[in-house]
């Protein structure tokens, strides 16, 4: 330095060149340094970036399946050459052998090559030939004679898996056959169901008239069980032909469908004593009649198609009498000509229909919707099947085509409507929005509502937020514009470690400990804030009337202390008040005067518990950014407008808090993001019922809480699964719609209160 | 127009002339040039003129850090006078202390009286807000507030209760004519305040300080962002309000001091060093230390 100094001092221009260089030297690893760091953070910021975007695009690959239009592809037509038209049709789950009901009895056929399989004959056919079939279900079924008889069958397939290959074999049981008819006229129309009671059927036998057929077996415990069988006839009053058959799988109710488009309930609880119950205009298209009918799995949702192309869903629903009628549920998309055939699947509550110029239909009962369109040859279809599986559907024709699509359907019960629509489930009054993912029986309707969970998690984070801001915001404008200093230094720290409280810790106390005890005192709850603010008001007043000696005693900014013990006076006073106003005023029994004067239930675990405890996991939080962004606004500014004659609440009010106001947003946005996304506590302080009811004495469940109690149920790439991934991803989606929100009135705000 | 700051003012100087009949005899007024150690024609001059502020002995400290010592002096109504002293001697501090700005500092003692008009400005029962609508202040940096040109002048006058619409826009006017600013501005009152210029932006201050009609105008180095033009501005604008107000300004610029002071006091390491007129201080200083300073032979 004293070297370069002399020589300059010399004039000498190679000493300037010198020192050039020095700090040349230096600037070069300077810029190298800079430009390494710069690539550092940029990396950095780049790899946040693409992992985010990875995390997306994993959430998002795991629900495109549920929202994927369903498809069907062709596989082939094979001619299958039955003795003569079929009459229905049906397949294993594999689909490798069909099954045809013909004249002739039942004939089981390849799907791949319709070549026929090891025929097996009708037994007691007894020279009449099969003329109807009960309506496809899966197991047993009845096929009638043209003779008036009656023949129960069953067709299983056993598969074994010889040698790493598959071999179904098909069998077919055949039950006595049962004379229906002393008239011995055909018998083409009839339904049939087993019951753990025993079999029934019931065939029409002429035009308005039915036989019902019902075996009682009881089985006794030594000895052989005894049968009873018995056979009713039953004229029905009903307008036109008898059309279509079908019984429920409880054997409860007979389904009639007419040619004058009535369905009419025959009551068959008591079957000695068969009772008509009541019809319905089926279709609303002048002169159509029933031409299909039948149930979904479950046995609660009736199908009906008419000849004129019609499809509606009814359900028995119980009136305000008690008394069950049918309800229609769903008008589905109409087809173009009659319709001639209908399968449920026997999985959901999916269904096929098909109209006599082929089309074939994929709908879904929970929906209402027609999920899939699928074109025939033009022929007309005598028989359609969805595969046991629901993954393909075969469709047969007069002259015993076989035509086989293969369904690529996985989530068939996700549509947007299911997920965020209102939604007419089975034993429902009306439509709603429900959740309830699993249920104890295999016919169980999921029920796969997101709303009442994104209505949760608002409802949750909106008490709390009800809770936290007043009080993080209030108490930030406290500490930074009045609290003495000292007191701020402990303070302040002391609200930033509650936020390091473990979430679990403080679900967990807000729903074994909290909730109980607030349970027990919330009139006087809801009576603090008031007698408190009020007492602290009483008290500022008297405050002035204090000697200026015993004022001045007092810190500025420490005033606080005074002001403890008149807070927990004023909770002690309001708890205190609490039960003597239940007792005067709300007939000593505050649950009870909810529910009849405001018709509220009160949970124990409440949003109420929820507000308070989300509310301690936000409000150091809000607290502390708030505070931040408070006590950083420039003292200069404070001064000038003390200076102007403000007082320090003016000041506060007028100058602080507008000019913080892009720092106490963030504050807030920060805040409801943490208690959107936030799941211990919500899921251990509510009853995580997933109810729509803005009540704050009720509890909810959050998409978050939803998704840790559901996930061990969930088996992976099923619907329940990939419904979990959606909420994650509204989850996600409702974050990031919420950042970039407040990021950018957060930018607005600062460029208007920019400071210097 | 009665507002309220003007029938507080009232109040406050009756209160002022109850005690000056009480006191006024046996108080500071005497011998004020043997107290302080200022000599000379400027006493003549301040026992001829009623005081506008007395300081008697004042001591300020930050915690144990001892800013001012043992001050003394009267300022005199509707003249300028300047405070000078190298960067640190405690200028803003006594500045400060005028309108007890001081107060939002933690842990800073004060002895010693200090009043306005005869009031004692740190009598705990003083309306504190009172007294700084009677001191306006104009800060070294300018500081309007995020707001718009109009709101700023309108806030001191808006705090302290809302005037109409009409009467208000009339302050505004007022106020910006005064600080000799309304002509750059009168198309633009809605404007953010922090669109204008950094003299413009001085200026605003001084408009919004006068908005609420004070008697004192307190400047701590008003100018010392400025260029010479704006700062011109600003030296011509002392001259005018003088008439009207009492003003003391703190500045490093002895030229400044020079041109637009009546009296000024030299301050060094907290303590007062000499107080006079400007015209003697600047052509004949008493003590060598003020030579020192003036001609530039200083730290
Ligand atoms: N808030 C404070 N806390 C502690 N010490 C302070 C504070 N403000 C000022 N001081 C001290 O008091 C002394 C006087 O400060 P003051 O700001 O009055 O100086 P000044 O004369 O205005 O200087 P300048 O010309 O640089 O503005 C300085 O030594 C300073 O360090
Ligand atoms: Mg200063």
């Amino acid at each position: 330095m004293v070297d370069s100094a002399k020589v300059l001092a010399a004039g000498e221009p190679r000493g300037v060149a010198r020192l050039l260089s020095v700090t040349g030297g230096r600037v070069t690893r300077r810029i190298r340094v800079d430009r390494l760091a710069r690539r550092l953070v940029t990396l950095g910021g780049v790899a946040i970036i693409f992992s985010i975007l990875a995390i997306i695009f994993v959430i998002a690959a795991e629900v495109y399946p549920l929202l994927k239009k369903p498809t069907a592809s062709l596989v082939g037509t094979v001619a299958a050459r039955p003795d003569s038209a079929p009459l229905a049709a049906g397949v294993d789950e594999y689909r490798e052998i069909a099954y045809l009901v013909t004249g002739a009895g039942v004939q089981f056929v390849g799907v791949k090559d319709g070549a026929p399989i090891a025929p097996s004959p009708l037994a007691g056919l007894k020279g009449a030939t099969v003329v109807g079939t009960s309506p496809p279900r899966r197991g047993p079924f009845a096929v009638g004679l043209s003779d008036g008889r009656v023949i129960p069958a069953e067709v299983k397939f056993s598969v074994s898996f010889p040698e790493g290959g598959r071999r179904v074999v098909p069998e077919l049981l055949v039950g006595d056959p049962i004379a229906a008819d002393p008239g011995k006229r055909p018998i083409t129309r009839l339904a049939h169901v087993v019951t753990p009671a025993g079999p029934t059927t019931a065939a029409a036998v002429g035009p308005k008239e039915i036989v019902l057929l019902t075996v009682k077996e009881t089985k006794a415990l030594i000895g052989p069980s005894t049968k009873e069988a018995s056979s009713q006839r039953l004229p029905l009053p009903i307008k036109g032909e008898i059309a279509t058959l079908s019984l429920d799988g409880r054997g409860e109710d007979l389904f009639v469908g007419t040619s004058s488009g009535q369905v009419l309930r025959v009551d068959l609880r008591d079957p000695s004593d068969p009772k008509v119950a009541g019809a319905v205009a089926a279709t609303n298209r002048p002169g159509a009649g029933v031409s299909v009918m039948g149930f979904l799995i479950g046995d609660r949702t009736l199908v009906v198609g008419d000849t004129l192309g019609g499809v509606s869903s009814w359900q028995l629903l119980q009136a305000d009498g008690g008394e069950r009628r049918l309800t229609k549920v769903y008008d589905f998309m109409p087809h173009a000509g009659a319709v001639v055939a209908f399968a449920p699947s026997s999985r959901d509550k999916g269904f096929i229909t098909a109209d006599a110029s082929g089309v074939t239909l994929l709908r879904y009962g929970t929906t209402g919707e027609t999920l899939l369109t699928i074109k025939g040859e033009g022929e007309r279809f005598e028989g359609v099947v969805l595969a046991p599986k629901a993954d393909g559907v075969i469709a047969v024709d007069a002259a015993g085509r076989l035509s086989q699509w293969v369904l690529d359907n996985p989530h068939p019960e996700s549509t947007l409507k299911s997920l965020f629509g209102k939604v007419w489930y089975e034993g429902y009054a009306a439509p709603e929005y429900v959740w309830q993912s699993t249920g104890g029986t295999d016919d169980f309707e999921a029920k796969f509502s997101l709303s009442p969970l994104i209505f949760g998690t608002l409802k949750g984070t909106l008490y709390a937020l009800l809770f936290a801001i007043p009080l993080a915001l209030l108490g930030a404008l406290y500490a930074s514009q009045f609290m003495h200093p000292t007191l701020k230094g402990i303070v302040k720290p002391t609200v930033e470690i509650m936020a390091a409280l473990p979430s679990v810790v403080l679900g967990f106390l807000a729903g074994l400990w909290l909730a109980p005890l607030v349970e027990k005192v919330v009139p006087g709850l809801f009576l603090m804030p008031i007698v408190t603010t009020l007492l602290i008001l009483i008290a500022v007043f008297c405050w002035r009337f204090a000697p200026v000696g015993v004022r001045r005693r007092v810190r500025a900014g420490t005033e606080v202390w005074l002001l403890i013990p008149i807070v927990i006076l004023g909770g002690w006073i309001s708890f205190q008040l609490g039960g003597v106003v239940e007792h005067l005023l709300l007939s000593g029994d505050y649950r009870g005067w909810l529910l009849n004067a405001l018709g509220l239930t009160y949970d124990q675990r409440n949003s109420m518990v929820v507000g308070f405890a989300m509310g301690f996991a936000v409000i150091p939080i809000i607290f502390t950014i708030a505070e931040d962004s408070l006590a950083n606004v420039p003292p200069h500014l404070v001064a000038g407008s003390l200076a102007l004659g403000a007082t320090r609440w003016q000041t506060a009010l007028r100058i602080v808090l507008p000019t913080a106001s892009p720092g106490i947003f963030s504050a807030i946005m920060i805040g409801f993001g943490r208690a959107v996304g936030e799941t211990m506590i919500v899921l251990m302080a509510t009853g995580n019922t997933p109810v729509m009811d803005w009540s704050i004495f009720n509890g909810f469940r959050a998409l978050s809480a939803n998704i840790a109690v559901e996930l061990p149920e969930a088996p992976e790439g099923g619907t329940l699964f990939r419904v979990l991934f959606l909420a994650a991803f509204l989850l996600f989606v409702m974050t990031f719609l919420l950042n970039t929100i407040a990021e950018l009135v957060r930018l607005k705000l600062r460029r208007r209160y920019r400071y210097l | 127009m009665a507002t309220r700051a003007e029938m507080a003012v009232e109040e406050l100087r009756g209160e002022v002339s109850v005690r000056a009949s009480g006191e006024g005899q046996r108080g500071y007024n005497r011998g004020v040039p043997g107290d302080t150690g200022v000599q000379g024609q400027a006493g003549e001059a301040r026992t001829r003129m009623e005081p506008m502020i007395e300081i008697r002995k004042l001591n300020l400290k930050y915690g144990e850090k001892l800013a001012l010592e043992d001050i003394s002096l009267d300022i005199l109504k509707h003249k300028v006078t300047a405070f000078i002293g190298p960067s640190g001697c405690g200028k803003s501090t006594l500045l400060r202390c005028l309108n007890r700005l001081n107060d939002l500092v933690d842990g800073v003692t004060i002895t010693g009286t200090i009043r306005i008009g005869g009031t004692d400005i740190n009598d705990p029962n003083l309306e504190i807000t009172e007294l700084r609508k009677r001191v306006g202040m104009v800060f070294q940096k300018s500081n309007p507030f995020p707001k718009t040109i109009y709101d700023n002048v309108a806030y001191g006058p808006r705090i302290q209760g809302l005037p109409p619409r009409l009467a208000m826009d009339e302050i505004v006017e007022r106020s910006l004519k005064g600080a000799a600013l309304w002509g750059e501005v009168r198309d633009r009152l809605q404007e953010s305040a922090l669109s204008l210029s950094g003299g413009q932006q001085q200026r605003l201050c001084i408009a919004r300080a006068i908005a609420v009609e004070p008697e004192i105008l307190l400047m701590d180095e008003p100018c010392s962002a400025l260029d010479p033009i704006a700062t011109a501005k600003i030296e011509e604008l002392m001259a005018q309000l003088k008439k009207q107000y009492t003003i003391v300004i703190v500045t490093h610029n002895m030229q400044q001091a020079a041109r637009v002071s009546d009296y000024t006091a030299f301050l060094y390491l907290g303590a007062l060093i000499e107080y006079n007129l400007t015209k003697q201080i600047f052509v004949n200083p008493s003590k060598k230390q003020t030579e020192d300073y003036i001609t530039g032979r200083f730290g």
